[in-house]
C-alpha cells in the first residue's frame, strides 16, 4: 500500500531544503590547528585544564586508536574521511569553560534564543517575567520545551560547554549537573571510577577517537535515592567551519535514582560536511531509572546532498543494579548520514531496558540506526519500537541485535521495527540480529501490519470508522506510546515528526 | 574470497589446496572449465570466510571447518530407496554418476560428460567473494546430473536425485531446465555413510507456467560437513516450491538463492531444520523480486536439542521496479536445551514503495499453557512435549499438496523423534 498523501505532506515539511536552523554565528573563535596528533592532545587536555591522568587515558586512547581501522559493515557511502583536516578544538574567544551567564557573550546568548533555547533562568528566577509572559528575546520563535523555562539547560558550543542552567536548584537536591570538563576537575573520583566503563576505550573506531579528542558533554550524577526535580538537557551546536565535535556524556543514577535528559543538535548549512563523534554512557544502579531523549536535527545536507553532518554516535547504557531501568527514545530527522545505535547492557537481574526511535530521512539522507539489548542477567526484559520513513533519495536503516546468554533466564525482548517508503528512488532496509543461547529467553521480532489484529481493526470499524481511518487510529494510537516515552514538552518538539501517519507501512 | 588478508592458512584451508593439486589430472573439463577451476582455488587460497563477512556471520567456516578428509575412490556408495516408492532414481555415487533411470519426457546427462567436452563451463564459477560454496564446488566438481524437461511434461512420479556418500570428498552438481507448463516434483537426497566432506550445487530454471516442487532432504551422519546451495530462477506465472530438511550433519550449510525472474512469479520456501548433538547447521536464503507482481512466503521452523547450534539468515531483496511485491517470512525456533543457541537475522532490503514485505521471528521454549492443556488430560510429560515439538514442525509439512510426499515425511520426523526426542 503506498503512503497517503497526508502522510507524504508531512515528510515534505521537514525536507532538507526546509532546514531552519542552517545560519551561522559570526564569533571569534580560538581554534586548535587542524590535525590529529598527541601534541593536539597534549593542547586540548591544557586548554581544559585536566589532570595528568585525563591526559594519560587521552594519550592511551589515541594510541589504540591508530591501530583501528574505519568500520565498513553500516549501509553507508560517503567519501574517505581525512582525520588530518580537522579542527579538533574550537572555542568562542575568552571561553575556557563554564562561567556565570553574566560573563557569556551575547553573540552566543542571540545564538541560543534563534534556536529557542532560553539561557536565562535567571530572569525568571528573579520574577523579572513570569514564565507565560514572552521575553523580548523570544522574537517569532515557536513554542518548544525550552521555552517553558524549567529544563536545566547545558549549552555545548563547539567544542566548550558555554552555560549550565539552574545549577544551584539542582546541587540543593544533591544532583550534580555541569560540563564533563568540569566534572574532571571538580568531581575526579566519579569520573574515574565510571568514564569508559560502558564504553570502553577500544570499542570501536570512533568511540576509541573521541576518548581521544573529547572537548566537553554533560556530566550529570543523582545520588541515591533522589528523584531529579526537573528535566536535564543538553543542547549541542557546531558553529566553526572546518570542526568536528566530539562530545563525551556521562549520566550516573545511583540506587533508586531517575532522571530524564534530554538532547538536542543543530548546526549551520554548509557546503563541507563536519563530523560529529560523540560518546554516551549511562549506569543505573539498583532500582534507579534514566531516560534519555534525544531529537537529533544536524544539518543534513542541501537537497544535492551536498553538506551535512557525519554523525557516528556511540551511546550505551549499562543497567547494572537489579531492577534498573533505561529507556532511549530518538527522533532521527537531520544528519547527512547517521551511525548510530544506543545500546542497553541488561546485567543486573530484572533489569529493563527500551528503545523508541522515529527515523526520517530525506534528500540524500543516509541512515543506519538500531539498538543492542544485550540480556545478561535473569529475568531482563526489553522492548523495541522503530519507524523508519524514508524520502527522496535517501537510504533508511534499521539494523539491531538482540541476544541471550547462557545464564539470562527468562530474558524477554520484542521487537517491532517498520519502514515506510514515500517515492521509489530511495530505500529501505531492516537487518535484525537475534542470538538466543537461553532456553528460556522468549524472543520475538515483528512488524506492525501484522500488529494490526482483526479485532481491533473490526472493532473501530463497527463504530462507524472506514477502514483506513480505522488502520490510521490504531497505528497513531501505537506510535503516541513512543511519544509518550519523550519528557511531556519535549513532546511538542517532536509532535510535527510525530503526526506522520504509518499506513503502508511495509515491515 | 575473505576480503580481509589471512597471512596464515589453516590446516582445513592447506588440505583443499593439496587436494586440487592431487586431483587436478582425474579432474573432467576442457580448457575453459579448468579456467574456472583455477579462479575457484585462487578464490579460497584467500582463505575461507570468517564471521567477518557478513553472510557467514554466525558461520565462521574458517574456524569450524577443522577436518578435510582426501580423496578415496575405492570407496562405494549404495543407493536408499527412495523417498516415494516407485519413483525413477538419478543416482551420483560417492562422486560419480550411476546408471540412471529412464523417464518419459526428461533427458538425463551426467555432468562429467559436459564438463569434458566444456559447454558446462558457463554455468560454474562463483557468485560473489562471499560465495565459498560457488567456489568450492567449481574447483572440485566431477559429476552430477543435468536433467532437461520437455514442455508440457506432466510427471506423475518425483524425480529422486541422490548424492550418495560413502566418505572422502564429493562434489556435486544438478541442474534442471524445466520447459513451459510443466508440472513435476523432484525430491534430492543428500546422505550417505562416512566423514566426508559434500559439495552439492543445484541450478534450477523454472520455464513459464511451470509449476515445481522441489524438496531437499538432507540426512548426512553427524561425522560429515554438508555444503549445499541451492540456485532458482522462475519464469512468468511459474510456481516453485522449495522444502528443505535438515535433520543431520556436523557442520551443515544450505544457501537458496532464488530469483523472479517472471511477472506472476511465486516462490514458496518451507523449511525444517531438526538439530541435536553437538552440531552447527546455518541455512541462508537470498531472495531477489526483481520484476513486479511476484509473491514469496518462506515458513522456517527450527527444533534445537543438545549442543546443537542453528543459525538462520533470510534476506529479500525487492528491486527498485518490483512493484506489488508481496513477500512475507517467518522464522521459528524451539530451543529446547539449555546448551543450544539460534540465531537468526532476517533481512529486508526494500527499494519499491508500492509493496507488502514482512517477516517475523521468534525464539521460544515450548509454551507451558499448551503443555498444561495436555497433561491435564492425563498425558505424560514426555509424551506431552513430544507432540508439540512434532506439531510445531508437521505443521510445515502438512502444507505440501502430496499427500504421498507428506506421508513420507512425517515418518522421517517420526524416525528423528525416536531416535533424539
Amino acid at each position: 500500500m503506498p503512503a497517503v498523501q497526508e502522510t507524504i505532506d508531512r515528510v515534505r515539511k521537514i525536507d532538507v531544503d526546509q532546514y531552519k536552523y542552517g545560519f551561522e554565528t559570526e564569533i571569534a573563535t580560538d581554534k586548535a590547528p587542524k590535525g590529529l596528533n598527541e601534541d593536539i592532545i597534549r593542547l586540548i587536555s591544557a586548554k581544559k585544564d585536566e589532570p595528568e591522568w585525563m591526559l594519560e587515558w587521552r594519550l592511551e586512547a589515541f594510541r589504540r586508536w591508530l591501530t583501528l581501522e574505519e568500520p565498513t559493515w553500516a549501509r553507508v557511502e560517503y567519501p574517505k574521511i581525512d582525520f588530518q583536516d580537522i579542527h579538533y578544538y574550537a572555542a568562542p574567544k575568552g571561553m575556557t569553560g563554564p562561567t556565570s551567564l553574566d560573563e557569556v557573550d551575547p553573540e552566543l546568548l542571540r545564538t541560543y534564543e534563534k534556536l529557542g533555547i532560553p539561557l536565562k533562568e535567571q530572569e525568571i528566577l528573579a520574577g523579572v517575567r513570569k514564565q507565560s509572559e514572552p521575553s523580548e528575546l523570544d522574537g517569532e520563535l515557536s513554542d518548544n520545551v525550552y521555552q517553558s523555562g524549567r529544563v536545566a539547560v547545558d549549552a555545548v558550543f563547539d567544542s566548550v560547554s558555554v552555560v549550565t542552567t539552574f545549577r544551584k536548584e539542582l546541587a540543593a537536591a544533591g544532583v550534580i549537573f555541569c560540563s564533563i570538563s568540569e566534572a574532571i576537575r571538580e568531581h575526579p573520583d566519579l569520573v574515574k571510577k565510571y568514564l569508559g566503563s560502558v564504553v570502553p576505550v577500544s570499542d570501536n573506531f570512533y568511540a576509541t577517537m573521541n576518548s581521544a579528542v573529547f572537548t566537553d558533554g554533560s556530566f550529570v550524577f543523582v545520588p541515591k535515592g533522589v528523584r531529579c526535580p526537573m528535566e536535564l538537557s543538553t543542547y549541542f551546536r557546531i558553529n566553526e567551519k572546518g570542526t568536528g565535535q566530539f562530545e563525551r556524556t556521562l549520566i550516573i543514577a545511583e540506587e533508586g535514582a531517575y532522571v530524564s535528559y534530554l538532547e538536542g543538535c543543530t548546526a549551520p548549512q554548509r557546503d563541507e560536511n563536519q563530523l560529529h563523534a560523540a560518546v554516551v554512557e549511562l549506569i543505573a544502579l539498583d532500582d534507579a531509572e534514566i531516560k534519555y531523549s534525544t531529537v537529533q536535527n544536524w544539518y543534513p545536507g542541501d537537497a544535492e546532498g551536498k553538506g551535512g553532518i557525519y554523525n557516528f554516535v556511540t551511546k550505551r547504557g549499562d543497567c547494572r543494579g537489579d531492577r534498573s531501568k533505561i529507556s532511549w527514545t530518538q527522533v532521527e530527522t537531520g544528519s547527512a548520514i547517521t551511525w548510530k545505535y544506543p545500546s542497553c547492557i541488561l546485567r543486573g537481574d530484572d533489569s529493563q531496558g527500551n528503545f523508541y526511535s522515529i527515523a526520517v530521512s530525506n534528500g540524500y539522507q543516509q541512515i543506519d540506526s538500531g539498538t543492542k539489548m544485550i540480556h545478561l542477567g535473569k529475568n531482563t526484559k526489553s522492548r523495541i519500537i522503530s519507524k523508519g520513513i524514508a524520502a527522496g533519495f535517501s537510504q533508511n536503516t534499521y539494523r539491531g541485535q538482540v541476544s541471550a546468554h547462557r545464564k539470562a533466564t527468562n530474558a524477554r525482548n520484542f521487537t517491532n521495527c517498520d519502514s515506510l517508503l514515500i517515492g521509489d528512488q530511495c530505500g529501505a532496509h531492516t537487518v535484525p540480529y537475534m542470538e538466543a543461547k537461553n532456553a528460556t529467553a522468549k524472543f520475538e521480532h515483528e512488524a506492525t501490519t501484522s500488529k494490526i489484529s482483526e479485532d481491533q481493526k473490526f472493532y473501530v470499524m463497527q463504530r462507524g470508522i472506514p477502514e483506513e481511518e480505522a488502520i490510521a487510529l490504531i497505528v497513531n494510537g501505537f506510535v503516541k506510546d513512543v511519544i509518550q516515552e519523550l519528557p511531556m514538552e519535549f513532546a511538542v518538539e517532536a509532535q510535527k515528526l510525530i503526526g506522520i501517519s504509518l499506513e503502508g507501512s511495509v515491515g | 574470497m575473505n576480503i580481509h588478508s589471512t597471512p596464515q592458512l589453516t590446516p582445513a584451508e592447506t588440505a583443499l589446496i593439496e587436494a586440487f593439486g592431487d586431483r587436478l589430472t582425474l579432474l573432467p573439463g576442457d580448457g575453459n572449465v579448468m579456467l574456472k577451476r583455477d579462479n575457484a582455488i585462487e578464490a579460497l587460497k584467500a582463505g575461507l570466510p570468517t564471521r567477518r563477512v557478513e553472510s557467514w556471520h554466525y558461520t565462521d567456516l574458517r574456524r569450524l571447518l577443522t577436518k578435510v578428509p582426501e580423496f578415496d575412490a575405492a570407496l562405494e556408495a549404495k543407493t536408499v530407496a527412495p523417498l516415494i516408492e516407485g519413483s525413477p532414481v538419478l543416482p551420483v555415487l560417492n562422486g560419480v554418476a550411476g546408471k540412471p533411470a529412464a523417464i518419459e519426457g526428461v533427458t538425463a546427462t551426467p555432468v562429467s560428460a559436459k564438463l569434458a567436452d566444456g559447454t558446462y563451463a558457463a554455468a560454474l564459477g562463483t557468485q560473489g567473494a562471499d560465495d565459498a560454496i560457488g567456489a568450492l564446488n567449481t574447483a572440485f566438481v566431477a559429476d552430477g546430473w543435468l536433467l532437461d524437461i520437455a514442455d508440457g511434461t506432466s510427471l506423475d512420479k518425483p524425480v529422486e536425485l541422490q548424492n550418495m556418500q560413502a566418505g572422502g570428498q564429493v562434489h556435486t552438481r544438478f541442474a534442471v531446465k524445466v520447459g513451459t507448463g510443466v508440472t513435476a516434483t523432484i525430491v534430492e537426497r543428500q546422505t550417505g555413510t562416512g566423514a566426508a566432506l559434500v559439495s552439492s550445487v543445484d541450478n534450477l530454471t523454472v520455464g513459464d507456467g511451470s509449476n515445481v516442487t522441489w524438496l531437499i532432504v538432507q540426512e548426512e551422519p553427524d561425522t560429515a560437513s554438508y555444503f549445499g546451495q541451492f540456485n532458482a530462477w522462475i519464469g512468468k506465472d511459474a510456481k516453485l516450491t522449495l522444502f528443505v530438511m535438515n535433520a543431520g550433519g556436523k557442520l551443515v550449510r544450505q544457501e537458496i538463492r532464488v530469483v523472479t525472474k517472471g511477472e506472476g512469479s511465486d516462490f514458496q520456501l518451507r523449511a525444517i531444520d531438526l538439530l541435536a548433538g553437538d552440531t552447527h547447521t546455518d541455512v541462508t536464503m537470498v531472495l531477489d523480486h526483481a520484476v513486479p507482481h511476484t509473491g514469496s512466503r518462506e515458513i522456517i521452523r527450527n527444533v534445537v536439542t543438545g549442543k546443537a547450534r542453528g543459525v538462520f539468515q533470510g534476506r529479500i531483496n525487492v528491486h527498485q521496479v518490483a512493484q506489488k511485491t508481496d513477500a512475507k517470512m517467518a522464522c521459528n525456533t524451539l530451543l529446547l536445551s539449555d546448551d543450544g543457541e539460534f540465531s537468526t537475522k532476517p533481512e529486508l532490503e526494500i527499494f519499491a514503495d508500492d509493496v507488502a514485505c514482512g517477516h517475523g521471528a521468534t525464539v521460544t521454549e515450548i509454551n507451558h499453557n499448551h503443555l498444561f492443556y495436555l497433561m491435564a488430560r492425563g498425558i505424560d510429560e514426555k509424551t506431552a512435549r513430544g507432540l508439540l515439538v512434532k506439531a510445531f514442525v508437521a505443521e510445515v509439512i502438512e502444507e505440501l499438496e502430496d499427500e504421498q510426499i507428506v506421508e513420507a515425511l512425517e515418518h522421517k520426523l517420526d524416525g528423528w523423534f525416536a531416535t533424539h526426542g
